[in-house]
Formats: C-alpha cells, sequence, structure tokens
C-alpha cells in the first residue's frame, strides 16, 4: 500500500474503523487484525468509489462488509465466518477504551447480533436514517424500529452490568 | 445511572484524536482473511493444480502405456480449468463498497452459482472418468488377462464389445454409481468445509431480510 494513500485516505478516518472493528472482536489481537483487514480492502477497493456517496460512507459500507465476512482463525485451527453472536461467546474486552463508559456500552454491544451492532453503530455515529439503511442496504422505515428495540436491549443490559 | 447510550457514546469519543490506531505491518504484502478473497485465490491455486495434474497424468499414463487415458484425463479436465477461470472472474465483480445485504447476497448468489455449475461438472466428469479408466484397464494387456482368467473361470457365450458380459455389466453398475453418488459427494465434501460459513451467511442475509420487509 503506498503510504500516501495510507495517510491521506485511511488515517483520517481510523477512528471509524476504529470503532467499528472494536464491536466485532474481543481481544486486542482480533482487532489488530480486522483493522489490518479493513485498512488492506479499503485501498483495494478504493477503484470502485464512484464518488455517488462521501468517502466516510464508502469506509464505512466497506469496513462493516470486512467485519461480516472476516474467516476468524479459531482455537484448532479451523477458519470460520467471525460469529461472536452468543451471549456466552463474548470476552470481555473492557480496557480497549480509555472511558470506562465507552468500554461499558462496547460490552453491551457485542452481545447484539451482527446487523443491530452495524445499525447502532451507524445510529450513534448520528448517521441519518436514510444512510444506515444505504449503508446496509435495508428499508429505512425499519430501521428506526430496529433503533429503538437496540437501544431497549442495551439500556437492560447495561443496567443489569451496574 | 440514567445517562442515555448517545450521550455516553458522545461524551466518550468527544476527541476522537486519543484513540490509539493500530500499527500497521507490511500491510502491502498481508494475505486476506477475507472469505471471498480467500476462495478466490483458492480457485486461482485450483486452476494451477489441475493443470498439474494433468501434466503429471499424461506423464504418467504415457509411462505406463497408456498415452490414450492421459490424454483423456486431460480432455476431461479441461471444462474444469475454464469452469474455474470463468467463476474467478465472476467473483471479481463482487465489490466490497456495495450495501451491505448487496455485497453479501450477491456474493451467497456467485457461491450458490459456483458450486451448482461445479457440481454440474463434476455429475459428468467423475463418472467419464471411471468409464475411461475402466474401458483403459479392459484394453490393456494386464487386464487382459485379469479378464481372460475370468472367463476361463465363469464361462459365458454373451460377449458385449467382445467382453464378457459380467464384465460390461460391472463398468456400467460402478459407473451409475459414481453417477449417483458424485453430485451428493462434491456437496457433502463441501459441506465439511463450508457448511459454516453458508449457515453463518444464511443467518446474516436473513436478518438483512428482515430489515427490508
Amino acid at each position: 500500500m503506498g503510504s500516501d494513500f495510507y495517510q491521506l485516505w485511511i488515517l483520517p478516518f481510523a477512528g471509524i474503523i476504529i470503532k467499528i472493528c472494536r464491536a466485532y472482536t474481543n481481544s486486542q489481537e482480533d482487532f489488530e487484525d480486522y483493522y489490518q483487514e479493513v485498512c488492506l480492502q479499503i485501498w483495494r477497493s478504493k477503484d470502485n468509489f464512484n464518488q455517488q456517496s462521501e468517502w466516510s460512507t464508502w469506509v464505512y459500507r466497506v469496513s462493516l462488509n470486512v467485519c461480516l465476512t472476516y474467516l476468524k482463525k479459531s482455537k484448532t485451527g479451523d477458519k470460520h465466518i467471525a460469529s461472536d453472536t452468543l451471549p456466552d461467546e463474548v470476552i470481555d474486552d473492557s480496557r480497549a477504551f480509555s472511558s470506562d463508559e465507552i468500554n461499558q456500552l462496547y460490552n453491551a454491544i457485542k452481545h447484539l447480533s451482527e446487523t443491530d451492532r452495524a445499525i447502532i453503530l451507524l445510529y450513534l455515529e448520528e448517521k441519518p436514517y436514510q444512510d444506515i439503511a444505504d449503508i446496509l442496504g435495508s428499508n429505512i422505515n425499519n430501521i428506526g424500529v430496529r433503533i429503538t428495540r437496540i437501544k431497549i436491549k442495551l439500556n437492560k443490559f447495561i443496567h443489569q452490568e451496574q | 445511572m440514567n445517562r442515555t447510550i448517545e450521550s455516553m457514546w458522545k461524551e466518550g469519543f468527544a476527541d476522537d484524536s486519543h484513540l490509539t490506531v493500530p500499527k500497521i505491518n507490511d500491510l502491502y504484502n498481508r494475505k486476506s482473511q477475507n472469505i471471498v478473497d480467500k476462495l478466490q485465490s483458492m480457485f486461482a491455486v485450483n486452476i494451477k493444480a489441475i493443470m498439474l495434474g494433468g501434466f503429471i497424468a499424461l506423464v504418467v499414463m504415457s509411462l505406463i502405456g497408456a498415452p490414450l487415458l492421459g490424454v483423456y484425463i486431460n480432455c476431461l479436465l479441461l471444462p474444469l480449468i475454464l469452469i474455474a477461470k470463468k467463476e474467478l472472474n465472476k467473483s471479481f465483480k463482487l465489490s466490497k463498497g456495495q450495501s451491505s445485504y448487496d455485497y453479501l447476497t450477491s456474493f451467497h448468489h456467485w457461491l450458490k452459482n459456483s458450486i451448482e455449475v461445479y457440481a454440474r461438472y463434476y455429475k459428468i466428469a467423475y463418472p467419464m472418468l471411471v468409464l475411461g479408466m475402466a474401458v483403459q484397464g479392459m484394453y490393456s494387456q494386464a487386464g487382459g488377462e485379469i479378464i481372460a482368467l475370468l472367463a476361463e473361470k465363469f464361462p459365458t457365450d454373451i460377449t458385449l464389445f467382445g467382453q464378457p458380459f459380467y464384465i460390461i455389466t460391472a463398468v456400467v453398475l460402478i459407473t451409475a454409481i459414481v453417477a449417483k453418488l458424485a453430485d451428493a459427494l462434491y456437496r457433502f465434501d463441501l459441506n465439511i468445509i463450508y457448511g459454516q460459513q453458508f449457515k453463518k451467511l444464511a443467518e446474516l442475509i436473513a436478518d438483512m431480510e428482515e430489515l427490508r420487509k
């Protein structure tokens, strides 16, 4: 990868990538692998960027699609698409961020399904419903309903943990 | 705590600059762990392996005095190379910049379509390979000697293509069984390797379809 591309087109959006990758990983090692994979895929797919949307939206799309289809190496050596949807599989990566509240929130987000994680991350990043629907390829009317449900789930989980 | 998740997020990430960016290690040469890329590289390796296998088959068969069988095997492998190349080219059209639903469904369609194409090929190729080997065996010197021994032990007046009928019946039966099992065997094998991925993809797509209703 040309370091110019990384410096100019990826690094300014590293925050987006970090926030997304953290939601789909349970350890620092996995997180770093996902981050590098997302950067690689953004670079590889840059020629497909058609400028009809903002670059940041493109970064969200590629990041989410990569996280959803990343082949994670399990302890047994088998490779499988990463799946951490089951609550009992979630490992507490509670010191990923400097803010305790954010770590607590992430811990709750990791208990959601992959799709719900994507929705809530985009919502918390203040993406309009239309953008969330476009990024995920869903219906805008359902996004609002789903967000309400996710927020209830998250609040319930956070209060249970306290 | 009565703070909303929105305020927790906003204040927690008020300053993105404190986020620690992971170290990038030789990103340019990094091997991708994405399922599409993995399958693409697997297809590319398969093409080379098939070509090499075909060449080895030709050399080995020529050395054991069955060059025609070597040519026959190469003829059977040729469509497989063409299929693999075609499917590989199709996969390059999958853009990771599509919406998640479009990306996952187009990937799923490509995968399903590829499996169907390969299954159709194997349904024909496996029995044809068995048939080719059987014919070569029957008309080879060693095969001829074995058949002569069998004909001596189980004499019969009924012959097909100059061979005792039961030899031809056995070949037809084995070919039919292989033809019947080829598709199931291919899918069984595929399911062992990719079953988990297929299930996971189907679940993701189903969840996203809920959002599209």
